[in-house]
């Protein structure tokens, strides 16, 4: 913050080529779009803006309610929605909706800048990446008068003696305090030294793995799938989605609850895993102890009841004999409802359960039984049953078996997800690694006159932190003690 | 334990707020030095760096041993608590809040043993104070966990590696209000700018990749409970918008017209955008929600 403006700015990755900075400024004149979109991309102050930028949108999405995906994507669903936030917003409802921001991280602002970011991100690492292996192998040990008058830190040192003796002190000292020496001599001994020289690729890697991520992220979307809301009712069987023949029974669900809080304490699916009709795997799913086989990922993720329901025909012919999930509650009176179909007989049939005691139409014990054909979603009958009864309904019988529970599973599968934790890794390990071992680097030039008294000239370009500082001064005055040891011989 | 939780809790409540009130005579003592000093009085070299004068090193000593007395209680408070309950005491607001100021104190009693600034405890204890006094006004008892947060391992780890990342940023953001309310170059014997930037600059350092395993670490756990490593909660969304602005920083620093006032503003917000996401539990709903009131 405080380097007078002529310095050579060099810290961690910007330092390519410390001390050829001047040269770069004449070639800013004449840049095609290419050059002005590649000097974009690399810019750091452009960077800046950007990250800047995704943080704004990262905070409207935690202001401003979001749209969930499943409604989102349904137009009416959506609609409803929106009518919903409105006495919120106001006018500014259909304003916010134009511009995406109930679902920001879908939006076209964040994808754009996300992949504006992961360009920018892979075109600075392209940049640096050359410069900091040169850095590190074949630095450059000659540096002009220029630095040695402006850097950061510099400092000269009157010796006297014998420049070769010297120059072996003066690297002797350097090694002590754990820099690499590199040495030229041509009219002065120029001396080179560095600690450190691969830790700015910590923070190369560190950049990388974001793009790792984020690489991640859409291998997950394009390759995975997901169901959040997988319902399965107890001693049923359903097949998952794209799972290769694969699907899962629920053998039973439990909940516990604490006693003294009545909060919940557990959550239970005990699943088997069926393939061509024999049982594969058998796990009991649990929140935070998820069913996993292969790279398909089972999760315990809600639950509710469900009612056994049977349906005949008037031969007796069983037509459908089967859990049925109560997932849905009725917006007006709150009951809890679920449907199955009985293709054969194109009939729908919702099953509505009761509120509890006080409820005139559906008592407990009982369950309503509508049915709808399923062509024309005409109404056909509607109709309260006893559980065990056999009851005739739009010319089939329904039976109400006995209440049971359903459990709601998200079922997944993503490849992305190693990579996420690949990049996440390397980002920790590599931007930590850059920040722990910051380089260091420093240069001397040292000219003796014919009378053999002679100038040190030391200089570095100074570094992020205060223990640098003093590093620099504890370095310099190690060396004053080694050439005034030199002078005294 | 849950007994001696409290007494520690309590304890360090005292400690706490008799080194605040040391810091605060050590600072009135400083400025006194410094009057005297413009006043053409042989002062020190650092006034309120606050080593100076006999009188102001002996309440600086006190205050230090007072804080550091409050960070031990905390450190006690956290391995009573540990043991009451079986993992990191970090389920519920008031075991993070007591956490926080764990992590604050921690955090500024490690920077002032390097820098030795002391000025910077006049506003970083009273954030410390501030969590603990929130933790007073909420219940304290011990709540099972609800299923989602049954992951022993995860809480505690999550949480500390979180604790660490908040502290470091509290630290930040008292180094950049002492910058910013100085004119460039330095004045009324307040620490020097550079210190200060290299004081805000170290704790980020520290801070980002704690945070970033925070976010990471939330994401496994996301992973394990729910089956989706990233799914846009308020709050982990408001750390990843954290984690941004202290990147912005980390590149500001290094840009022309931005390192020095502009930096350091966006330790500012870094530190608002912190304190949001750590209230968030209260406004946010989501996912995190029942980690929070009980
Ligand atoms: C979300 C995206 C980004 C994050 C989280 C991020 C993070 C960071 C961090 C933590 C540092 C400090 C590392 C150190 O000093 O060792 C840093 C430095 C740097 N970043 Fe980024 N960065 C991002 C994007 C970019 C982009 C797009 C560019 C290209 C323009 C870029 C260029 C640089 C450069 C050149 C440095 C070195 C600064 C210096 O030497 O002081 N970064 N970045």
């Amino acid at each position: 913050m405080t380097q007078p403006a002529e310095t050579v700015q060099v810290r961690g990755l910007a330092s390519r080529t410390a001390v050829v900075e001047a040269d770069h400024a004449g070639r800013a004149a004449a840049r095609g779009i290419f050059e002005t979109l590649w000097g974009l991309l690399t810019s750091m102050r452009f960077s800046l803006f950007v990250i800047l930028a995704m943080a704004v949108l990262g905070l409207v999405g935690t202001l401003v309610i979001q749209v969930p995906a499943s409604i989102e994507s349904d137009a009416a669903a959506k609609a409803d929605w929106l009518a919903g936030v409105r006495p919120r917003f106001g006018g500014w409802t259909d304003v916010l909706d134009r511009l995406q921001l109930f679902a920001v991280f879908g939006s076209i602002w964040f994808r754009g800048l996300t992949a504006f970011l992961t360009i920018s991100l892979i075109a600075c690492m392209i940049q640096r990446a050359p410069g900091l292996w040169r850095t590190a192998t074949k630095p450059r040990v000659t540096v002009s008068d220029g630095f040695f008058a402006h850097a950061r830190e510099r400092d000269a040192i009157v010796v006297r003696g014998e420049a070769a003796d010297l120059t072996g002190r003066i690297a002797g000292v350097l090694r002590k305090h754990h820099y690499r020496v590199l040495v030229e001599e041509a009219l002065a001994v120029n001396l080179y030294g560095d600690r450190f020289r691969w830790a700015p690729f910590g923070s190369l890697i560190g950049h990388l793995s974001i793009v790792v991520i984020l690489a991640g992220v859409i291998v997950g979307s394009l390759f995975g799938f997901r169901d959040n809301s997988f319902m399965i009712a107890e001693g049923s069987t359903l097949s998952v989605p794209t799972g290769e023949g694969l699907s899962i029974a629920l053998i039973s669900f439990e909940d516990a609850y604490y006693t003294d809080s009545g909060a919940p304490s557990d959550f239970a699916s005990e699943l088997v895993l069926v393939k061509a009709g024999r049982e594969i795997f058998r796990h009991t799913a649990r929140v935070n102890d998820p069913l996993r086989y292969g790279d398909l990922s089972v999760y315990q993720s809600f639950y509710g009841p469900a009612a056994f329901m049977s349906v005949a025909d008037t031969d007796g012919r069983v037509l459908y004999s089967d859990g049925v999930p109560l997932a849905w509650v009725t917006k007006d009176d709150g009951r809890r409802v679920g449907m199955f179909t009985i293709p054969s007989k194109d009939i729908v049939a919702w099953v509505v359960g009761t509120w509890g005691g006080g409820d005139p139409l559906v008592k407990p014990g009982q369950m309503r039984v509508e049915t709808y054909r399923a062509s024309t979603g005409d109404p056909i009958e509607q109709l309260t049953i006893d559980q065990g009864v056999a009851t005739a309904v739009s010319g089939l019988r329904f039976t109400f078996g006995r209440e049971i529970q359903y459990t709601g599973l998200s079922v997944s599968r993503d490849p992305g997800t190693i990579l996420v934790w690949i990049g996440s890794l390397l980002l920790i390990a590599g931007f930590a690694v850059g920040f722990t071992f910051p380089r260091r680097r420093i240069w001397g030039r040292l000219v003796m006159r014919p009378d053999g008294v002679g100038t040190l000239s030391v200089a570095s370009p100074g570094y992020t932190t205060h223990f640098a500082d003093r590093a620099f001064t504890d370095l310099v005055t190690d060396l004053r003690a080694a050439c005034v040891v030199a002078t005294a011989s | 334990m849950e007994k001696m939780s409290s007494y520690s809790f309590v304890a360090a409540i005292i400690a706490v707020s008799m080194a605040f009130v040391l810091y605060l005579a050590l600072t009135l003592s400083g400025l006194r030095a410094l009057r005297m000093r413009t006043a053409g009085t042989v002062g020190g070299t650092r006034t309120l760096g606050l080593v100076i004068g006999p009188r102001t090193a002996t309440l600086g000593r006190y205050g230090s041993i007072l804080g550091w007395l409050g960070f031990a209680f905390l450190t006690a408070w956290l391995a009573f608590r540990t043991i009451a309950t079986g993992h990191g005491p970090f389920a519920n607001m008031y075991e993070f809040s007591v956490a926080f100021a764990w992590g604050i104190l921690g955090a500024y009693y490690w920077f002032e043993r390097c820098y030795n600034q002391r000025i910077l405890g006049l506003l970083v204890l009273p954030l410390a104070l501030g969590m603990l006094i929130h933790a007073a006004t909420i219940p304290a008892t011990i709540e099972p966990l609800v299923p989602a947060l049954q992951n022993n391992l995860l809480l505690t780890v999550h949480v500390a590696v979180a604790i660490v990342a908040y502290g470091s940023f509290s630290i930040a953001f008292g180094a950049a209000l002492l910058f910013l309310i100085q004119p460039t170059g330095g004045r009324w014997g307040l620490p020097k700018p550079n210190v200060l930037d290299e004081i805000a600059y170290k704790a980020v350092v520290i801070g980002f990749p704690f945070l970033a395993a925070t976010l990471v670490l939330g994401a496994i756990w996301a992973d394990v409970a729910w089956g989706s490593y990233w799914s846009w909660d308020p709050k982990e969304t408001a750390s990843l918008v954290t984690w941004l602005i202290y990147a912005a920083y980390l590149h500001a620093r290094a840009v022309r017209g931005w390192a020095g006032r502009r930096a350091a503003t966006l330790l500012l917000i870094g530190f608002a955008a912190t304190l949001f996401t750590y209230f968030g539990n209260y406004f946010f709903g989501g996912l995190h929600s029942y980690a929070g009131l009980g």
